[in-house]
């Protein structure tokens, strides 16, 4: 666009550095593709041949993954990239009681690595 | 999955005065909940307090200290300087409570000139003739004699909440109940064992305890009510170890049947059987197949279990796997312990020596920190009750192999 200076890598493109992960409630979450990697369903999602919609435009739609639990995952995908392949004393990760159930469902459905 | 590797190794030193009487061995190694003591029963009647992480001296050159404790919001006037503790007997139980300042601190005043310092840690030691003494820590200070029991005090455990309610597990058959709270008073004794119990276990919600005896039994009671939940039956021989999950909803036992059971402690079902078989038969001349437990315990975030056996090794195990996937050679090893943020294991042997190993590193997926957390507060029909689907139930419940 006219007149912006700084860009910081765009969600446009198969190899775009951000990734727009959208919420149920349209907050859109913009998060470094490596990160959302972690997510085996967003993987599948972003390389697949085509089929998704997302594929174009790096952003992936959840209709049933609401902003404060989708914040929540994000979060994950920091935490789990920043102590993957480092040996740094792992600190412990906070979850809130109230948003626990629908965490699970979405980790589930997200299919994060690990065990 | 890298082998547990070698941290550090502790010796006893030669006893001023050696007493043939009294035995070497560790038979309890215990750290502090936030990391900052290591407690050693190193035999002869000693336990020394170590605070965490360990002085430079004692880690070899190469390695880096690999856990860090917490801040220790309990460091007070006491310095930061190993403590040893003369019991005069044999010690076999050890469980450290965090103290937090005693309502009853003024009666404290009068009676006992030791008064505990605000915010201490207090370490219970479990001995041979039956006596429990408190210590607390930061001082190396007795702070109380418990007396009732009639025979070894083998294992010890504080309610986690730092409640200040400790269990005693005897070779009297009985377990006791006692407030700290109120000097020591013994509230409740627990009988039902028919031979010595070896270990106790409080869970980490504090609503179930788990004793395990002799006649092959475990029982499990309710720490409200302190009466008999259930008995869990399977092993085949003396069961002499038993440890909780970090989200209560898991409960480990070794046997000198060769076997860690897990169960699930609200239903009493048994989930799984951990053989203890010998690694490599061609390297072993004896027919006897000598792989009897000695403990058992689970990793802090709840996805490891480390075994000690008589077949001279540590063993690490996945929780959902049915094969260890890491062994360590350990000879004559009686305990261990993880260290309370992972990243370590410490072990104690028959000669008073105790090992610090590299622990597994562990990144918990965002399943497991979900289950962990709801398993917490939920229980197993809890679980069963709730609106999702019977593969998620099956997850929550640890039934998913």
């Amino acid at each position: 666009m006219d007149g912006e200076e700084k860009t910081y890598g765009g969600c446009e493109g198969p190899d775009a550095m951000y990734v727009k992960l959208i919420s149920s409630d349209g907050h859109e979450f913009i998060v470094k593709r490596e990160h959302a990697l972690t997510s085996g369903m967003i993987k599948a999602m972003l390389s697949g041949p085509g089929q998704f919609a997302e594929n174009e435009t790096s952003e992936v739609n959840f209709r049933e993954i609401s902003s404060h639990v989708l914040s929540k995952v994000c979060m994950y995908f920091t935490y789990n990239v920043h102590y993957t392949n480092s040996s740094i004393e792992i600190s412990k990760f906070p979850v809130t009681p109230e948003i626990l159930l629908e965490l699970l469902v979405a980790a589930n459905f997200l299919d994060c690595k690990m065990k | 999955m890298q082998e547990p590797l070698l941290l550090a190794e502790l010796k006893p030193g030669r006893p001023h005065q050696f007493d043939w009487k009294s035995s070497c061995e560790t038979w309890s190694v215990a750290f502090s909940p936030d990391g900052s003591w290591f407690a050693w029963s190193q035999g002869h009647c000693i336990v020394k307090l170590i605070p965490w992480p360990l002085e430079e001296q004692f880690i070899p050159k190469g390695f880096e200290a690999k856990s860090r404790s917490s801040k220790n919001e309990t460091k007070g006037r006491g310095s930061p300087k190993e403590k040893t503790l003369d019991c005069g007997q044999i010690v076999w139980g050890l469980a450290f409570s965090p103290w937090p300042s005693p309502p009853s601190r003024k009666l404290w005043a009068r009676h006992h000139p030791q008064v505990p310092d605000v915010s201490c840690l207090v370490l219970a030691t479990g001995l041979n003739d039956g006596q429990i003494k408190i210590w607390e820590v930061q001082t190396g200070l007795l702070l109380l004699n418990l007396s009732g029991h009639q025979d070894v005090v083998r294992d010890l455990s504080f309610t986690p909440s730092g409640s200040l309610i400790l269990v005693s597990a005897s070779r009297d058959k009985t377990l006791r109940i006692w407030d700290l709270n109120k000097h020591g008073k013994q509230i409740q004794v627990l009988s039902g064992h028919l031979q010595w119990v070896y270990c106790c276990s409080i869970s980490p919600d504090c609503s179930m305890l788990c004793s395990a005896a002799g006649e092959k039994s475990v029982f499990l009671w309710s720490m409200r009510s302190y009466t008999l939940i259930r008995k869990l039956e399977g092993h085949q021989s003396s069961v002499v170890s038993c440890d909780f999950s970090p989200d209560s909803a898991l409960l480990v036992t070794a046997s000198y049947d060769t076997n860690v059971i897990m169960w699930d402690p609200y239903t009493g079902e048994r989930l799984r059987s951990l053989h203890h078989t010998q690694v490599d038969p061609a390297m072993d001349d004896s027919d006897v197949h000598i792989s009897s437990l000695r403990s058992v315990c689970f990793s802090p975030e709840g996805l490891y279990l480390a075994t000690v056996a008589d077949d001279r090794l540590l063993r690490i195990w996945a929780l959902e796997l049915k094969t260890p996937i890491a062994f360590a050679p350990m000879t004559n090893g009686l305990c261990c312990t993880f260290f309370p943020h992972g990243g370590v294991i410490a072990t104690g042997t028959r000669d008073g020596h105790v090992q610090f190993w590299t622990a597994p590193r562990v990144l918990s997926s965002l399943k497991h920190l979900c289950r962990k957390a709801l398993r917490s507060f939920l229980t197993t029909y809890q679980v069963l009750a709730l609106p999702i689907p019977k593969k998620m139930k099956e997850f929550l419940t640890y039934r998913t192999f």
